[in-house]
């Protein structure tokens, strides 16, 4: 890709990093850490490899992405907004009674939502359900959905990986946001999920590693989907948590987050800042 | 014909099969449940719409989610408690809450699976899934009904569990349409009315007779559907006798009894017995003997009903 539009795609980012923001603002608390940890993943589904349509999000042959570690959904909320998929002023009722964005995704509620994720464990087997379903409509569509490393803990995924490969979904591509904390602590400390990638490949999944906050990286290895044919696809993300918010980046403390002080207003003005730069930079 | 006796999941697996025929929707999951279910043929027949995952209940709940968000209609038969308690976060969340169009069919229900112990009764499996807003539950008592609920829960757009059970059952009723939600007046009485569901009904039937000979006329409502419960039917026939007891082969509290109970506490407080297994891991053993054991057998229904009429 070149690179005026690997920059407009980290433009696109920037903006729903600060819708991600926007939603902290109205609500003073939201899963921080995760929701931006894979925010440039999310980003360059929609704004470069997903067949999707938000003036049509029921479209047959659409491609589907669900976001089965559902806490994160913030960042799921941020991109369909920044999309067009509803009006940004819904990101400002986020945490009031009745809203449409609650804080784990509901289909019913969010045009762009395939699935209500966020009771971990569940997303990679509606995905695949999807993934096999697409396939016999033999329509093309591509199904991804990102797990969290904390969720990998969960045994109801390794029942999923495994028919999914016993299947051939290669239309099913799996990312494992790893940003390596969780509540407790590091992922390492807590249930080492560090060879997570192995563990796919011994599922009989293709697997690649990337640095999931480096944007040219996510464009090229979703361009190589399927990686093999008749496997599904795992892309171990090494990410950074709560990346774009510079206190608050790489620590576990900010998997859940209620501002503090002058946090809040820091992380408007890094976010700001970030945007206005990368418009320069796409104008130059 | 009226007596004669039919395997339940071969009815099951040959209604829907028949169905998926011509409703190319229809898609097959197994959890290598398939073949006892009825679908062996199916699955020869139809390999595309045929998917066999292995022994993962929880996995193939969500694939089937997953499917119904495609336009496919999943339907999913295996062993009752791993249908419904092993997998139950996937039914109430990915089948419930994302109001999918898959069918949960538990195979083997209440203690069927007799001798195989307590890990493989179902004697809760109506209580939990009741819970779970916007899913229907049904339990046939007859093979015709087998059939006919079959079609009819493909039919209905939204989640349903059925449960089905092993030992071959008495056809009882002339075949006909089944309306969900709707009871069957059995026989008309006014002493006593006397609801069962499933497996329990031909018992019940039987029950009814006897107490008839001695003069004891007990209005026999069968309840082929558990949720949504046929209130009206229920309410009349409350209001007409005075006395309710209910029988199923599930725990007493929690099924089609709890569900009688809380619409008369709040419509028309009535006398109630509630005939089932009490709270305990069931023994095992033969299956009619363990019907016997727990007094859910013609003779078990009929000395209870007269107890409770003596009462």
């Amino acid at each position: 890709m070149e690179k005026k539009e690997l920059l407009k795609l980290e433009l696109e980012a920037a903006r729903c990093r600060r819708n991600v923001i926007r939603m902290v603002e109205a609500s003073h608390h939201g899963h921080l850490g995760g929701a931006l940890s894979c925010l440039d993943i999310v980003t360059a589904l929609y704004f470069y490899k997903m067949n999707v349509d938000p003036q049509d999000p029921k479209k047959a042959d659409r491609d589907r992405f669900l976001l089965s570690a559902g806490h994160k959904c913030m960042v799921q909320y941020a991109v369909l907004a920044e999309k067009g998929f509803f009006d940004k002023k819904v990101l400002d009722t986020y945490g009031s009674l009745g809203t449409h964005i609650p804080g784990h995704p509901d289909m019913k509620k969010l045009p762009g939502v395939e699935a209500n994720t966020g009771a971990l464990g569940h997303g990679l087997a509606i995905a695949l359900g999807m993934a096999l379903g697409a396939r016999m409509d033999e329509n093309g569509a591509k199904v991804y959905t990102v797990m969290g490393d904390g969720e990998l803990a969960e045994g109801s995924n390794w029942e999923a990986a495994a028919a999914a490969a016993q299947h051939h979904a290669d239309n099913l591509v799996a990312f494992v946001d790893f940003n390596g904390l969780q509540i407790s602590g590091k992922v390492s400390d807590v249930n080492d999920y560090s060879n997570v990638a192995d563990r796919f490949r011994a599922f009989g999944w293709a697997v690649r590693e990337i640095d999931g906050n480096d944007m040219a990286q996510i464009v090229d290895v979703l361009d190589a989907v399927p990686f093999e044919a008749g496997k599904p696809n795992c892309i171990v993300a090494h990410t950074v948590k709560s990346k774009g918010v510079s206190f608050a980046e790489n620590v576990a403390g900010y998997h859940y987050w209620s501002p503090k002080g002058e946090e809040l207003q820091t992380a408007i003005a890094e976010t700001e800042a970030r945007i206005a730069e990368l418009e320069k930079e796409v104008q130059a | 014909m009226i007596g004669e006796k039919k395997d339940p999941r071969k009815t099951f697996g040959a209604a829907v099969s028949a169905m998926a025929e011509e409703d190319k929707r229809i898609v097959v999951l197994s959890a290598d449940s398939g073949f006892s279910s009825g679908f062996k043929e199916f699955a020869k027949a139809h390999p595309e719409r045929y998917l066999e995952c292995g022994i993962m209940e929880q996995g193939v709940t969500g694939i089937a989610a997953g499917l119904a968000t495609t336009g496919k209609i999943p339907v999913f038969c295996a062993i009752a408690p791993f249908v419904t308690c092993r997998n139950y976060e996937m039914f109430r969340n990915d089948l419930g809450y994302m109001g999918q169009n898959a069918k949960i069919v538990g195979r083997n229900g209440g203690f069927t699976y007799s001798d195989l112990g307590a890990t493989h009764h179902s004697l809760e499996d109506f209580a939990i899934i009741r819970m779970i807003p916007g899913v229907v539950a049904i339990n046939p008592q007859d093979p015709g009904e087998i059939r006919q609920a079959s079609r009819a829960m493909i039919e209905h757009d939204g989640p349903v569990y059925m449960r089905i059970g092993n030992p071959p059952i008495p056809e009882l009723f002339p075949e006909e349409p089944f309306v969900i939600g709707k009871g069957r007046m059995i026989r008309e009485g006014s002493d006593v009315t006397l609801i069962s569901t499933g497996t329990a009904t031909a018992a019940a039937i039987e029950a009814a007779n006897a107490l008839a000979a001695e003069g004891i006329s007990v209005e026999l409502i069968g309840m082929p559907t558990i949720v949504p419960l046929d209130e009206e039917m229920v309410l009349a026939s409350a209001v007409k006798t005075g006395r309710v007891v209910t029988v199923e082969e599930h725990y007493a509290h929690g099924g089609l009894g709890t569900l009688v109970a809380e619409l008369l506490a709040e419509k028309h407080p009535t006398r109630m017995k509630m005939l089932g297994v009490p709270k305990v891991y069931a023994t095992s053993g033969p299956y009619d003997e363990l019907l016997h054991f727990y007094g859910l057998d013609a003779e078990g229904i009929a000395a209870s009903v007269r107890g409770f009429l003596a009462e």
